[in-house]
């Protein structure tokens, strides 16, 4: 609460000073992925025209949600064991940032935290249900990007953004490993040209990931006739394993 | 090219890796009898599968393996039905009264930490127990599987006991005559327990049979896969049905190495000891309850976990 009211009278003045007539557009190379069944990750190339002299910051992320998880904890001073439920509120599943420098250095906190930039602003805009100490909170909230991270599902970087000049735009091309570990959804893409430490433009585009043929099939069954997929599972066992046997029966006469 | 989209689990996995996973739980279980889970799962987690995903899709790969080691041993003489029968009726009972005691625990705080100790006290305890013994028996003159003289002249009293309850039965497989009374109570306390600590009971049903019943363990190990097919075919069906987690693209890849792996072991199994296979046995439950105690006992890497999962 007490951020909007900061953030809000920042709004106003920016909304009050015209900026400059920066043009910045934003595509990805596919704005779709196809899950299909040999599907190992992809990549995602992000590119587009940008004023001339700016620094760019480049996110792709998923929308907002809860994610409970479980704190692991030394029960009796023996055991590492899962102890405290956790519920991280407010926070992408996945989110992927790459700038052409520190995104300390070229946006003010306050600006980092209203357009979610970097771990530090997600842990500001995140909640934490139940409510702890702030060290704790904070504490908490660096395992949660280190676990993300681990799942290559979170990933901060500078560099790796080609500008290639020209007169008054410039172009620039990015490329993201897109791992196989993010969950087919609906993902944005949002890039930001800052200069002189504010935002001067921001541009969107979006990426659907989707799964195809065989594996929706089988998502979607498991997910709505569970009892129908539990009996084929079990009967395609089954068939299975008497048919290896059979075959084995057969095959290896002389046992 | 060799990689595969699990759709359930939501990963990506080389072909290879489940395959070779499934022929090796495959093999152990036709060897020893045991479904194998207490190995995989926590194999298929280092994977990168999700905790509840794993089991699920294992109890599915179970029942292709023990279809097919059930099949093997069937056609080797080596089941008792009778015998299997009971120990499943007291499972059934135990299993629905574990998840009661589940919620007794969970009411009263730190059941995981109940749960935890239980499964490593129940795997030492088992494991230790199982190894001493057939290493003697191996010592004594590899005389193979007449140990029961001395145990019986100590138990004389529980034995008596035992001999007159009702409802003498002869198992004519295992060879032994018992009380129908004493399978279906062994099968209720493995249900409890097998609840208790989520596994599917093959590494307690094995010894309880071996030692308690006195079967022989050809017999033991044939039963015993036939009744965890039983087991795994209903955790199969109420994990699809309720939770949605069994993963049947990663099912098939365990199970075509599974199936194979059953028969394997099998064959393998008719060539050793029964000795020789317990203290196996053995050897596999003890390394795998030093690794958990390791697990536990280390500082883990990263102190957050998905809900679901140890």
């Amino acid at each position: 609460m007490k951020m909007i009211l900061v953030v809000l009278p920042l709004l106003l003045l920016f909304a009050a000073v015209p900026v400059a007539m920066a043009k910045t557009t934003a595509r990805a190379n596919h704005d779709e992925i196809d899950i299909n069944y040999d599907y190992n990750g992809s990549t995602v190339s992000v590119s587009g025209d940008t004023e001339k002299d700016v620094d760019l910051i480049i996110k792709i992320y998923s929308e907002n949600g809860n994610e409970e998880m479980k704190v692991k904890d030394k029960v009796g001073g023996l055991l590492w064991m899962n102890g405290e439920t956790v519920v991280f509120g407010n926070v992408p599943n996945q989110y992927f940032l790459r700038s052409t420098a520190p995104v300390e250095e070229l946006l003010a906190e306050s600006q980092l935290n209203e357009h979610s930039i970097g771990y530090e602003a997600l842990a500001a805009n995140g909640e934490l249900e139940p409510a702890m100490e702030p060290e704790k909170e904070a504490e908490l909230f660096a395992e949660f990007f280190r676990y993300k991270e681990k799942g290559s599902l979170y990933s901060q970087s500078v560099g790796g953004i080609d500008l290639r000049g020209g007169e008054p735009q410039q172009d620039y091309y990015t490329v993201f490993d897109w791992p196989y570990q993010a969950p087919p959804g609906d993902y944005r893409i949002t890039v930001y040209a800052v200069r002189d430490g504010s935002v001067i433009d921001v541009a969107d585009a979006s990426l659907v990931v989707e799964e195809v043929g065989v594996e929706k099939t089988l998502t979607t069954m498991a997910e709505e006739r569970g009892a129908l997929y539990g009996i084929a599972a079990i009967i395609v066992a089954m068939s299975a394993g008497f048919g290896v046997g059979v075959i084995f029966k057969t095959g290896g006469g002389a046992h | 090219m060799l990689y595969i989209y699990l759709p359930v689990a939501h990963t990506s996995v080389n072909i290879l890796l489940p395959i070779g996973l499934g022929l090796l739980v495959g093999m152990m279980s036709g060897l020893f009898g045991v479904g194998g889970g207490f190995l995989m799962t926590p194999l298929l987690m280092m994977v990168g599968i999700p905790p509840t995903v794993a089991a699920a899709t294992d109890s599915n790969q179970i029942v292709g393996a023990s279809s097919s080691g059930s099949y093997a041993h069937w056609r080797l003489g080596n089941i008792d039905f009778r015998m299997g029968v009971y120990l499943l009726a007291g499972s059934f009972v135990g299993g629905i009264l574990g998840v009661q005691l589940i919620k007794f625990l969970r009411e009263m705080g730190n059941a995981d930490f109940v749960i935890k100790m239980t499964y490593i006290l129940m795997l030492g305890i088992v494991g230790l127990y199982m190894f001493v013994e057939s290493l003697n028996t191996l010592r004594k003159g590899k005389k193979g599987e007449v140990e029961v003289e001395p145990e019986q002249k100590k138990e004389s009293r529980l034995a008596s006991m035992v001999q007159s309850l009702p409802l003498q039965t002869e198992f004519v497989k295992s060879g032994v005559r018992q009380s129908a009374i004493i399978p279906v109570i062994l099968g209720c306390f493995i249900g409890v327990l097998a609840a208790v600590m989520g596994v599917g009971g093959g590494f307690l049903m094995v010894p309880v049979m071996v030692y308690l019943l006195k079967m022989p363990m050809k017999v033991v190990v044939g039963t015993s896969l036939f009744l965890i097919l039983f087991t795994c075919i209903e955790v199969t069906f109420l994990q699809a049905y309720t939770n949605h987690t069994v993963d049947f693209m990663l099912a098939v890849l365990l199970l075509a190495g599974s199936t194979i792996g059953a028969q394997t072991g099998t064959r393998l199994g008719k060539r050793l000891k029964g000795d020789q296979l317990k203290i196996l046995l053995a050897i596999i439950v003890l390394v795998v309850t030093v690794k958990i105690i390791l697990d536990v006992t280390t500082t883990p890497d990263i102190l957050l976990s998905v809900t679901g999962g140890e």
